[in-house]
């Protein structure tokens, strides 16, 4: 894209946020990369990232895949930005289809990963409040246990029936309908 | 709103985003459901367990394998709102900590279950659910047509024994009718998507308290007559991709933003010798002719016309905001217009020279030309000369922005138009190759 316009914006972005993960690893990121976390853009807001933004929470492994998603949709984001207002904007006015395809694919390739790392992606997205990595990892769950009964469901996920018989027979009677 | 990614559920990913954006994020239980849900666990040990259990109160009793239940409820909430909602409301068997997880996520019930998920909210001595979403599978309709807006709503407060909170509300699929689309007893519903229904018989959709109304997924209206839009207390309208006749607005002295997409409508005139302004000489022309009392009717502009933002597409042969154009109104708040090539068919820009000089604190103008949305190839940004203003535009304009794929002759004819009006090009966006001037 040859344009005159685009050279004060990349300017603008350009600021550094450093991510310090549990093992100590730093990674550095634009702002618009970082802020894609709610939880960090409070952080930026209040002037509490100098230094480097420590995250006990999350280990390199899986900071390095959160840093590389917001990364890709980091850019997507700035895109939109400029003609957008209150409702009418992405949502409504066709965005560049190829650009949300090649995201969407970005996104199913992304989302190949073992369960374990799945499920250390949702705990990461929800601790820094990622929405759109949120919906994207809890929705490959949700994916896998459409249509399955409950318990084809424990066994896919070592989930322990602590109920007793009579409690869980109650708890079916109470919401038969869903059974039916 | 394109990050996110739920993408091949697009319904399901709309109402995710509404929610997001406009809704309260109303989940309640939290730690305190949590730690009353522990204690119930610790209640069914000894003594000793009780303590240990206790003291590792951060630690509820699952096993260490079982990483799905672990998740935080918010999360584990967020996957069941992907579900269908039996499948959802099913979890509750799957062990203690899944019981009552159901009852506070968002789900999207159809009309069928209503009556029995409220039984079993009822049963549980709990109602913490909310109306996120109506929504309605096409073989249920029949439900629909009997049923108004209002009293379904009533039946299930009386069901719930407590209000629900009405404020926001989606209706997907059905085939709606005059009392239902009635909102005027629902004082609390604020927003309000209809989107994919039929509504080949509604004369009128009416509200007082409706802040924002979204129309959208080729909803189709009724052929040989105009469906009257009431809601006098409206700020955002979105209007997309309607079948049938475009409805009629009345006044709306609050709105701020409308966005009107209409695409081969009924209103719609395909006579050769017409100039799609609604009067072509073909008596019998459905499309100029077609609704009995209509053409001395302004359909939309007129109370279109105190917002501040205004997205007006629609196919070059459609009729009604041309038409509108012969009462056409001052936009006296009009700062940011987009428009399409329906404004400038070749060789009669009349229509764009009539809007332009009907608002008269204008300041940005974009016009997407035969392009598919805002991201085209080619991109060009003027503004009018300072010191040659027309009079014909507003002199608070700053800048026009011409958005098209190829540079041929209906755009240059545009650009023509533009400089007549001393508003010069001066910034040239291409992507790829694209012949053209400089």
């Amino acid at each position: 894209m040859a344009s005159a316009g685009s050279g004060d914006e990349k300017a603008a972005a350009a600021a550094m946020i450093t991510l310090i993960s549990s093992d100590n690893e730093k990674f550095e990121v634009t702002e618009a990369t970082a802020t894609l976390s709610q939880t960090i853009r409070h952080m930026i807001e209040d002037g509490c990232t100098d230094g480097g933004v420590p995250l006990p929470n999350v280990t390199s492994k899986i900071l390095a895949r959160v840093i590389e998603y917001c990364k890709k949709h980091a850019t997507a984001a700035a895109g939109e930005e400029g003609s957008s207002s209150s409702f009418s904007d992405a949502a409504f006015l066709e965005v560049d289809r190829a650009f949300l395809e090649e995201l969407e694919e970005f996104d199913d390739a992304f989302l190949e990963v073992d369960r374990a790392t799945l499920f250390d992606l949702i705990l990461a997205a929800n601790y820094l409040d990622i929405k759109g990595l949120l919906n994207l990892t809890c929705q490959k769950v949700a994916d896998s246990v459409k249509g399955k009964t409950p318990e084809q469901i424990r066994e896919m996920y070592n989930i322990v029936n602590d109920l007793t018989p009579e409690e869980e027979a109650e708890i079916r009677r109470e919401t038969q309908w869903a059974f039916e | 709103m394109r990050s996110d990614p739920t993408a091949g559920h697009p319904a399901r990913r709309r109402f995710t985003e509404g929610r997001a954006t406009s809704r309260p994020q109303q989940i309640p239980g939290g730690p305190s459901e949590a730690s009353l849900r522990r204690a119930a666990v610790a209640g069914d040990r000894t003594d000793g367990q009780r303590r240990k259990a206790l003291a590792a109160a951060a630690e509820p009793s699952i096993d260490p394998a079982d990483r799905l239940t672990a998740l935080p409820d918010d999360a584990r909430r967020r996957i069941l709102g992907f579900l269908p909602a039996q499948d959802a409301v099913r979890t509750c068997v799957l062990a203690r900590h899944w019981c009552h997880l159901w009852k506070s996520a968002s789900l999207a019930f159809c009309l069928a279950c209503a009556s029995a998920v409220m039984r079993s909210l009822q049963s549980a001595g709990r109602s913490s659910w909310n109306l996120w979403a109506v929504c309605c599978k096409p073989e249920e309709t029949r439900h629909w047509r009997r049923v108004s807006f209002f009293s379904m709503i009533r039946r299930w407060q009386r069901a719930l024994h407590e209000p629900l909170d009405l404020s926001c509300c989606d209706v997907q699929g059905p085939e709606l009718s005059d009392s239902f689309v009635d909102f005027c007893s629902c004082l609390a519903l604020e927003h309000l998507e209809i989107d994919h229904c039929l509504l080949p018989s509604v004369n009128r959709i009416s509200s007082q308290s409706l802040k924002s109304l979204s129309i959208i997924g080729c909803c189709s209206f009724g052929s040989t007559f105009r469906t009257q839009l009431h809601s006098p207390n409206l700020i955002l309208l979105r209007m997309e991709s309607i079948m049938g006749r475009v409805p009629i607005l009345e006044r709306m002295l609050s709105l701020v933003e409308a966005v009107v997409q209409i695409n081969s409508t009924n209103d719609t005139c395909e006579c050769e010798d017409g100039d799609y302004f609604g009067n072509c000489s073909f008596e019998e022309c459905d499309g100029c002719y077609g609704v009995a009392d209509d053409t001395d009717n302004c359909v939309l502009l007129q109370s279109l016309s105190q917002a501040k933002k205004l997205v007006l597409l629609a196919n070059i042969e459609m009729i009604i905001f041309r038409r509108d154009l012969k009462w056409c109104p001052i936009f006296s708040n009009l700062k940011n217009l987009v428009l399409n090539e329906y404004w400038c068919v070749p060789g009669d820009l009349s229509a764009l020279a009539c809007i332009l000089q009907h608002s008269p604190v204008l300041e940005k103008l974009t016009l997407q030309l035969f392009c598919k949305g805002p991201k085209s190839k080619v991109h060009i940004k003027g503004s009018p000369d300072p010191a040659k203003r027309s009079t014909a535009i507003s002199e608070h304009l700053k800048i026009v922005e011409v958005k098209c794929e190829v540079l041929d002759e209906k755009i240059q004819n545009v650009l023509e138009f533009l400089s007549k009006l001393n508003i010069y090009s001066y910034k040239f966006h291409f992507e790829g190759s694209v012949e053209g001037l400089e």
